[in-house]
């Protein structure tokens, strides 16, 4: 058998994607309507924040720009979930119909050929802003400027994106066995919105539930300490790229796992 | 010549839930579940040799897509062993892709967005199919079908035929040796039918591929297939040629009468007046199957006589549609 | 009007809404760690504050009121303009047009069920689990009558705008754009997200004037008074009367004016 690279997947990638980008072009009404909704979700977002800190000066002795940087960054390291992996919120729909099977008979891994089949454009404009608020907060806050900072920045980024994919797939994975499953789905979206604020506003209950069990606080909490708070950075925020990389293993195999026990049901 | 998919005592059980009736049956289930096993294939062996083009069927539920979710690697059986082209095909799922083509009637597996060349291009390099290999096929598509206008329509904006036909080509593209074939004509017009029909029959001749074909139209099981298999509640009711089915109901005559009027109609009071014939009516003509064992056609056409005015008729060999369907209903005897 | 007919309705979607034994489960849970999420970050953001009350808020008012709007969410965000949109593009919405129906009517009892059954297992458990923590710092008296009916009308403006919006998909293709703006403008100035208590005054202002204020902050704030005078009771009923009239005519007449000039996709 021939085992198939990564530079075998990448080029087929690439090849799907060029297609894609070239057929949405055609449909540029939809592509500025859905770039407005993103935006306006960011802004919204953005006001949410400026609401909260016209009326408290601070959270858990966080202030306005540390805030607003730990929200831009959960926004620039949600940008791959968001442009690569948007079809896990289609797959409960084909489970649903059974159309899902057409995606069990080509001789490529399962789990990568249903994602490259949507490339979505509008995580673009999150990861416009996202850095644009980043960069803000950055500048605000008087972080300094080096590269290593940069370096540190880009592998927490990645960090947090797939702690973010990790979440997502589990969520969507649920659809093989429940079938109302747009709620976890949901749910886990509803949580990365919490994501943007330091972990120890909680008690060492929920301190422990969304480090190891939802790790929401791996998305912008401990990444960020490393820029942030140079000078106290625990364990966990250096062990964190680790614990990313586990994390999305763990849910590959449990979608792929969902994904070959379902085919079988259903006619 | 030795066999490209060997099945022997395949059986598969689902557990399936048992669903009460109604509000308070749905209130019960939300605390208590109540699981059933159910045998979709029961012990099931076939042996099928490259080349050969094969009739699935069997009515609604018999198990016709389990058997071929188990074919394609898709499904592990519950016993028994299956063999495709040399691989199990659950163990070695994408290594048994690379062999096999799949067609569902309904379900395109081709990018919904991008025109059909562009799907074909993406599959060249899923399937590592050559150049030389890739050209050629086109060149054999060229010259089987009307290709052209296709090849750069988004499949989204194809008519349910041409979508079909182009999973067809797609399914055949990297040259496999199998193509499962489910439904490949439902739902088209008899012009589509008959060029896919064709199509197929030429691609099994030209590249020697072995085709399962599952369907409900017996006209795609005239057209096509030398052998059927009927399977039904999971069990194997015959595996041979239709002409040797056939023979089983040698005695059967179809009488076609032609009436003005509602034939249908027509067809409900014939049903009554013979009990011991079947009774359809298409468009044209209403189709008495006689049992020459029970009574002769004379009989039958002097009955009909008495009360209605016949201003055609015509004698038939009992057809492959209604054999299916007294194999459906009474079994081989 | 044949009330028998709508409620076979309702009734079917009871029964399909119970189907999803797990689905409940996973509602629920969430909603709870939702919860809990809620109550860390504003007791963090009150510890910020010196005084207990803001804009006349506690601390137990606040949480109070975000958790009820959030169990209100449950039921009042019923993803209709998906449901328009992909019917619309599916065509099958010729098939819901031919219903010995209107449409619009149609609709808001087929979802009826979703109303109930989110009623009982969501917002019920939670009001009275709020209640029973809080040691009754929800007042139970006669605001509970204004709540209610209050409530009523909320589902019905907010049904109005979902099919307001649903209506747009007959001219564009992106359901997913237009769905979101209006998720996230209907979150932000209904106070859904934060209180309306908290908003600069200018905004604030500006907000009541919109209909939005009318499906989250209207209900919510004639529940936590104790003895609303008649004047608040009046006003907020009345304006909440005032938006579900106008915005039930608008809807039906938009509709109707565009299904005339759009000719159905597909079918």
């Amino acid at each position: 058998m021939t085992q198939k690279g990564l530079r075998f997947y990448l080029r087929i990638y690439g090849k799907i994607l060029a297609q894609d980008l070239k057929s949405k072009m055609s449909y540029r009404a939809d592509f500025i309507i859905s770039t407005i909704g993103m935006i306006c979700t960011n802004i919204a977002g953005f006001i949410s924040f400026w609401i909260l800190f016209s009326r408290f000066p601070s959270i858990n002795g966080w202030g306005y720009y540390e805030i607003l940087f730990l929200y831009g960054f959960s926004l620039v390291s949600l940008t791959p979930v968001q442009c690569f992996f948007d079809n896990n919120w289609s797959l409960r729909q084909y489970v649903y119909s059974g159309d899902f099977i057409k995606y069990c008979f080509r001789p490529i891994n399962l789990f990568f050929y249903f994602q490259s089949e949507v490339f979505d454009v509008k995580g673009l404009g999150q990861l416009a802003f996202g850095l644009g608020t980043l960069i803000y907060a950055w500048v605000k806050l008087g972080l300094g400027f080096s590269v290593l900072m940069i370096l540190k920045m880009i592998v927490f980024l990645l960090t947090a994106s797939l702690i973010m994919i990790a979440l997502q797939n589990a969520a969507a994975a649920t659809c093989f066995w429940i079938q109302n499953s747009f709620y976890v789905l949901d749910l886990v979206m509803r949580f990365k919105d919490y994501a943007k604020y330091p972990i120890t506003i909680f008690n060492s209950v929920f301190r422990f539930i969304f480090t190891f069990v939802i790790p929401i606080a791996f998305i912008a909490y401990y990444p960020s300490l490393v820029i942030l708070r140079p000078d106290a950075v625990p364990v966990l925020s250096w062990i964190s790229p680790v614990i990313g990389l586990v994390f999305f293993w763990l849910s590959y195999r449990f979608w792929m796992f969902g994904a070959l026990k379902y085919s079988g049901t259903g006619s | 010549m030795s066999a490209i998919i060997e099945i022997k005592h395949v059986t598969k059980e689902f557990k399936v839930l048992n669903r009460r009736e109604g509000l308070k049956g749905s209130i019960r289930d939300l605390f208590s579940r109540d699981y059933k096993t159910v045998r979709a294939v029961d012990d099931i062996s076939m042996s099928i040799e490259q080349g050969e083009i094969v009739g699935y069927l069997g009515p609604n539920g018999a198990g016709k897509s389990t058997t071929i979710k188990m074919m394609t690697g898709v499904l592990e059986p519950t016993s028994g062993e299956i063999l495709v082209g040399g691989n199990v095909p659950y163990r070695n799922r994408t290594k048994n892709a690379q062999e096999i083509g799949v067609v569902f009637g309904q379900r395109t597996q081709l990018w919904w967005a991008l025109p059909l060349i562009e799907s074909f291009r993406i599959l060249k390099d899923i399937y590592q199919i050559s150049d030389a290999d890739y050209d050629e096929m086109l060149k054999l598509y060229q010259s089987l079908v009307d290709i052209e206008p296709l090849l750069h329509k988004p499949v989204r904006q194809m008519s349910l035929g041409q979508r079909t036909l182009s999973d067809i080509l797609a399914a055949f593209l990297h040259n496999p040796k199998i193509v499962f074939l489910d439904e490949p004509t439902i739902g088209l017009d008899v012009s589509m039918k008959a060029k896919i029909r064709t199509l197929i029959h030429a691609l099994n001749q030209q590249k020697h591929t072995t085709v399962i074909l599952t369907t409900h139209d017996m006209g795609d099981v005239d057209a096509l297939c030398q052998r059927i298999v009927i399977i039904d509640k999971g069990k194997m009711l015959y595996d041979n040629d239709i002409s040797h089915l056939k023979q089983f109901f040698g005695s059967y005559r179809t009488l076609k009468i032609r009436i003005k009027g509602d034939l249908k109609q027509y067809a409900e009071e014939i049903t009554e007046k013979l009990p011991r014939c079947s009774v359809s009516a298409d468009d044209e003509w209403i189709s008495v199957l006689v049992d020459e064992s029970q009574t002769t056609v004379m009989q039958v056409l002097s009955e009909l006589q008495k009360d209605y005015k016949i201003r055609d008729m015509q004698l038939e060999e009992i057809s492959t549609e209604e054999v299916i369907k007294k194999i459906y209903e009474e079994g081989v005897k | 009007m044949n009330l028998k007919k709508y409620l076979t309705l309702t009734r079917a979607g009871i029964i399909e809404a119970l189907q999803f034994r797990l689905s409940f489960l996973i509602l629920v849970a969430g909603n709870l760690l939702y919860l809990i999420v809620t109550y860390f970050l504003w007791k963090a953001i009150y510890a910020s504050v010196e005084t207990d009350t803001v804009n006349g808020m506690t601390f137990t008012d606040t949480l109070i009121y975000l958790v009820l709007a959030t169990a209100l969410y449950g039921f009042l965000e019923m993803y209709l303009v998906w449901e328009i949109g992909r019917n619309i593009q599916s065509g099958k919405i010729v098939l819901d047009l031919l219903k010995p129906m209107p449409y619009r009517r149609y609709l808001f009892w087929s979802y009826s069920g979703s109303f109930v059954t989110q009623f009982f297992f969501t917002f019920l458990p939670t009001f009275i689990v709020v209640s029973v923590v809080t040691h009754g710092a929800i007042p139970l008296g006669i605001n509970l009558i204004w709540f209610a009916v209050s409530v009523v009308l909320a589902v019905v403006i907010n049904f109005s705008i979902d099919y307001i919006i649903g209506t747009v998909c007959l001219y564009t293709e992106s359901i997913w754009g237009i769905n979101i703006i209006k998720q996230v403008v209907v979150l932000l100035l209904s106070g859904a997200t934060i209180p309306l208590a908290f908003f600069p005054d200018n905004l604030r202002t500006v907000v009541h004037f919109l209909p939005f204020q009318s499906i989250y902050n209207a209900p919510l704030s004639l529940l936590l008074h104790a003895n609303p005078d008649w004047q608040t009771v009046c006003s907020t009923l009345g304006l909440q009367l005032f938006w579900a009239a106008a915005l039930t005519l608008i809807s039906a007449a938009f509709w109707n004016r565009s299904l005339r000039q759009i000719t159905v996709n597909g079918g």
